[in-house]
C-alpha cells in the first residue's frame, strides 16, 4: 500500500468525526491566532520602542570615548568624527549617522535654575528619523543651522523655570578640560517628548554653539550615533565597527547604553513566551487527547487491519498522516481566522488610551521613553514562520504516541475474538 | 490425509492469564486440515474453537506446541513475516463483519489486494467478479453503514477471498444474521469452496454451518473430541 492510498484513508478517517475534527481545528486555529497576535504586538511595539529610544538617545549603535559610558563628561570626547561618521555610514545596515554632544548642564533663568541633560545636534543633518525632538516641538521653532542662536527646553522644564519664548536662559557646563563654562541664549522653543522625565530635564542646543563654548574642534563630539534600517542588526553592526575603529573608541549597542530598556523588553518577552508556551501546551494536550481518543476508539478497527495484513508501521504512518492533515488544516484555519483581525490591528492599532486613563496616565514612560497609547502590531516574518512551524510540529508530535499505540494493538483483544 | 497438510496443530496448548486467574483454552490440540476442505470446528463455549482460529490466523501464539501453515512453523516467523502471512495466505471473516467504515464495499473488498500491490485493473476485475458472486453487484460504492448486516458479511467474504488466500478462517460468520441470510452466506461460501477450491475453516455453534460443512471437528475442553468427514453428497 503506497503513501497516497494511506493518505486517502487518513483523510477519510479525519472526517468520520466531523464535529471533533472541527473542534480540534478550531483549538489549533485559536492557539495560532493568540500566538500571532501576542507576538505581533510585541514585535512592532518593541521595534517602535527601540527606535524611539534610539531617536531620543544615541542611535541603535553609538561610537564614543571608552570611558564616556561610565563617566559621561565632556572631557571624554571623540575626535575625527567626520571620518567615523563616514565609516559607519558605509555599513550596508546603516540608514543614518550623525554626531552629537551630550552632557549635563545647569540651566537658569531670572526665576529659577534646574539641572538638565543637554543634547547638542546639527540641525542640518538631523531629521525625524534620527532625532525624536524634531517632530516634538510644542512651542516656538527648531534650530536652522549648527551655529544658530537660541536654546530649546523641555516644556515642563521651561514651565518650571517660568521661561517664556524670548527669555534669556543661562546654561553652565564643563568644557573639554573640565573647567566650568557658561553660555546664554534666548528661549526659541519648547518640546513635548511624551516622556515626563525628559520634558522636565532636557535642553537642546546647536552643536556649533556648544563646540565653541566647550572648546571642541569642528570634528569633535561626545558621540557618533548610528541608526540602522533594522534595530535588530545592532550587535552585528557594532561588531563590524569595533573591528574597524580600534580600541580607542567604544562601540555600544542601544541596549548596552540603555540596559534598563533591554531588561524591560526581556521581561515582557519572557512573560509572553511563558504565556505562549502555556497556550501551546494546552493546545497540544487538546490535540493529543483528540488523536489518542480517536485511536483508542478505533482499536478494534486497527486490530482488524492488522489481521488483514496491515503492518504496525503502516498503521503508524496512517495515524501520523491524520496528524499531519490536522496540522496543515489547523495552520490554514489559523491563517484564516487571524488574517482579518491582524490586518485591521496593523492598520488601525489597538487604542489603549482608556487603559492608560484608568491608570491615571496620559502617557506611559519606560526608562525615559514614552510609549504611545496606540499599540500597533506587526510580526517579523521569521517569527511568523516559527509560529507556523511550532503549530505543525506540536500537532504532528501529539500524534506520535497514538500512532505508535495504533500499531501495537493486540488483534485478539481488540477484535474480542478470545 | 496427505503428507503436507495446509494447517497443522501439533500438541498445542493455550493458557490465558488474567491476574491470578488462568484459563486453559487448548489442551494439547492435534489437528490437520487439507487444502480445499470445508471444515467446521464446533463445540460448546469455551471449547477452544476461536482460540484455534486465532492461532492458525497468526493473531495469537500458543503457550506450548506448534502451529504450521503450509509446513511453516508460525512460531519461527517475525512480526513482519506474520503480517505478510496474514496478508497473503489467510482470509478472515468475522462474526461482526468488521469492515473498514470509511471504505466502500468495493474498497473493502480490494483492501488486501491493495496491500499486496496488485495493479488496479487486476483488482477491479477480481473484485467486481467477486461482488457479483456474492450478490452485491451494483452496491460497490456503498459504505458499510449503507448495507444490511448480511450484505456487509458478503463484502467481508469477498474481502477474505479476494487475494486468493490459502485458507479462509470464519469465526461464527452467521451469528449476527437472520436465518435466510445465513443460508445464503453459507451457500456462497460453499460455492466458493466447490468452484474456486477455497479452503474454509469455521468456528460455529450454528447447525446450518454444520449442514454445509464437509468435515466436522468437535472440540471439547480444548481437545478434539470428534472428527467426522461427511460422505460426498451427505
Amino acid at each position: 500500500m503506497n503513501l497516497l492510498q494511506l493518505a486517502s484513508l487518513a483523510w477519510r478517517n479525519l472526517w468520520r468525526q466531523r464535529r471533533r475534527t472541527l473542534l480540534t481545528l478550531s483549538s489549533i486555529a485559536f492557539g495560532g491566532f493568540l500566538a500571532v497576535m501576542f507576538t505581533a504586538l510585541e514585535d512592532l511595539s518593541f521595534a517602535d520602542f527601540i527606535n524611539t529610544a534610539a531617536r531620543l538617545g544615541s542611535g541603535h549603535v553609538a561610537m564614543q570615548h571608552p570611558e564616556y559610558h561610565d563617566t559621561p563628561t565632556l572631557t571624554r570626547s571623540l575626535t575625527d568624527t567626520t571620518a567615523k561618521v563616514a565609516l559607519a555610514g558605509a555599513d550596508p545596515a546603516t540608514s543614518h549617522t550623525v554626531e552629537r554632544t551630550v552632557g549635563q548642564t545647569m540651566v537658569a533663568t531670572a526665576n529659577d535654575s534646574f539641572g538638565a541633560l543637554f543634547i547638542a545636534y546639527d540641525p542640518a543633518k538631523e531629521t525625524a528619523d534620527t532625532f525624536a525632538f524634531t517632530d516634538s516641538i510644542a512651542e516656538g521653532k527648531l534650530f536652522a543651522s549648527p551655529d544658530d542662536k537660541g536654546i530649546i527646553l523641555g516644556e515642563v522644564l521651561a514651565k518650571n523655570l517660568d521661561a517664556q519664548l524670548g527669555d534669556k536662559v543661562v546654561f553652565t557646563m564643563t568644557d573639554r578640560n573640565g573647567e566650568i563654562v557658561t553660555g546664554m541664549e534666548r528661549l526659541v522653543g519648547t518640546v513635548h517628548s511624551g516622556a515626563p522625565s525628559l520634558d522636565a530635564g532636557l535642553c537642546l542646543l546647536p552643536i556649533g554653539t556648544v563646540r565653541k563654548l566647550v572648546g571642541y574642534a569642528p570634528d569633535e563630539a561626545t558621540q557618533v550615533a548610528v541608526f540602522l534600517k533594522d534595530g535588530r542588526d545592532a550587535p552585528k553592526v557594532a561588531g563590524r565597527l569595533t573591528g574597524s575603529v580600534g580600541p580607542d573608541v567604544a562601540v555600544l549597542t542601544w541596549d548596552q547604553i540603555q540596559p534598563e530598556i533591554r531588561s524591560f523588553i526581556a521581561a515582557k518577552i519572557g512573560g509572553t513566551i511563558v504565556m505562549e508556551v502555556i497556550i501551546a501546551l494546552l493546545v497540544a494536550a487538546g490535540i493529543f487527547n483528540t488523536i489518542f481518543m480517536s485511536v483508542m476508539e478505533r482499536s478494534r478497527e486497527f486490530g482488524i487491519m492488522l489481521a488483514l495484513g496491515y503492518t504496525a508501521r503502516q498503521l503508524f504512518v496512517l495515524v501520523m498522516l491524520e496528524s499531519t492533515f490536522l496540522a496543515g488544516m489547523g495552520l490554514a484555519s489559523a491563517v484564516a481566522i487571524t488574517a482579518w483581525p491582524y490586518s485591521w490591528a496593523a492598520e488601525h492599532g489597538i487604542d489603549l488610551t482608556q487603559v492608560y486613563a484608568e491608570q491615571g496616565l496620559n502617557t506611559m514612560e519606560i526608562s525615559g521613553v514614552g510609549m504611545s497609547p496606540i499599540m500597533r502590531i506587526g510580526i517579523y516574518p521569521e517569527n511568523a514562520v516559527i509560529i507556523a512551524v511550532a503549530i505543525v510540529l506540536a500537532t504532528i508530535t501529539a500524534g506520535i504516541y497514538p500512532a505508535w499505540k495504533a500499531g501495537r494493538v493486540n488483534p485478539v483483544e481488540s477484535i474480542n475474538l478470545a | 490425509m496427505s503428507q503436507n497438510p495446509l494447517i497443522r496443530f501439533e500438541q498445542v496448548t493455550k493458557v490465558y492469564r488474567k491476574g491470578a486467574l488462568e484459563t486453559q483454552a487448548l489442551r494439547g490440540l492435534d489437528l490437520s486440515v487439507q487444502s480445499g476442505e470445508f471444515v467446521a470446528l464446533w463445540g460448546p463455549s469455551g471449547s477452544g474453537k476461536t482460540t484455534a482460529l486465532n492461532l492458525v490466523g497468526a493473531l495469537d501464539v500458543p503457550t506450548t506446541g506448534k502451529v504450521y501453515i503450509e509446513g511453516t512453523d508460525l512460531g519461527s516467523l517475525s512480526r513482519a513475516q506474520l503480517s505478510q502471512l496474514r496478508r497473503d495466505r489467510i482470509g478472515f471473516v468475522f462474526q461482526a463483519y468488521n469492515l473498514i467504515p470509511v471504505l466502500s464495499a468495493y474498497e473493502n473488498a480490494e483492501a488486501v489486494m491493495v496491500l499486496q500491490g496488485v495493479p488496479a485493473a487486476q483488482r477491479r476485475e477480481r473484485v467486481m467478479g467477486l461482488l457479483k458472486d456474492v450478490g452485491l453487484e451494483g452496491m460497490e460504492h456503498r459504505r458499510p453503514y449503507e448495507l444490511s448486516g448480511g450484505q456487509q458479511q458478503r463484502v467481508a467474504i469477498a474481502r477474505a477471498i479476494a487475494a486468493n488466500p490459502a485458507v479462509v478462517l470464519a469465526d461464527e460468520p452467521t451469528a449476527n444474521v437472520d436465518s435466510e441470510t445465513a443460508e445464503k452466506l453459507l451457500a456462497i461460501m460453499a460455492g466458493l469452496n466447490r468452484e474456486r477450491g477455497v479452503t474454509f475453516v469455521f468456528s460455529t455453534h450454528d447447525p446450518r454451518v454444520m449442514k454445509y460443512a464437509r468435515r466436522l471437528v468437535g472440540l471439547i475442553d480444548g481437545k478434539v473430541a470428534t472428527d467426522v468427514v461427511k460422505e460426498a453428497g451427505a
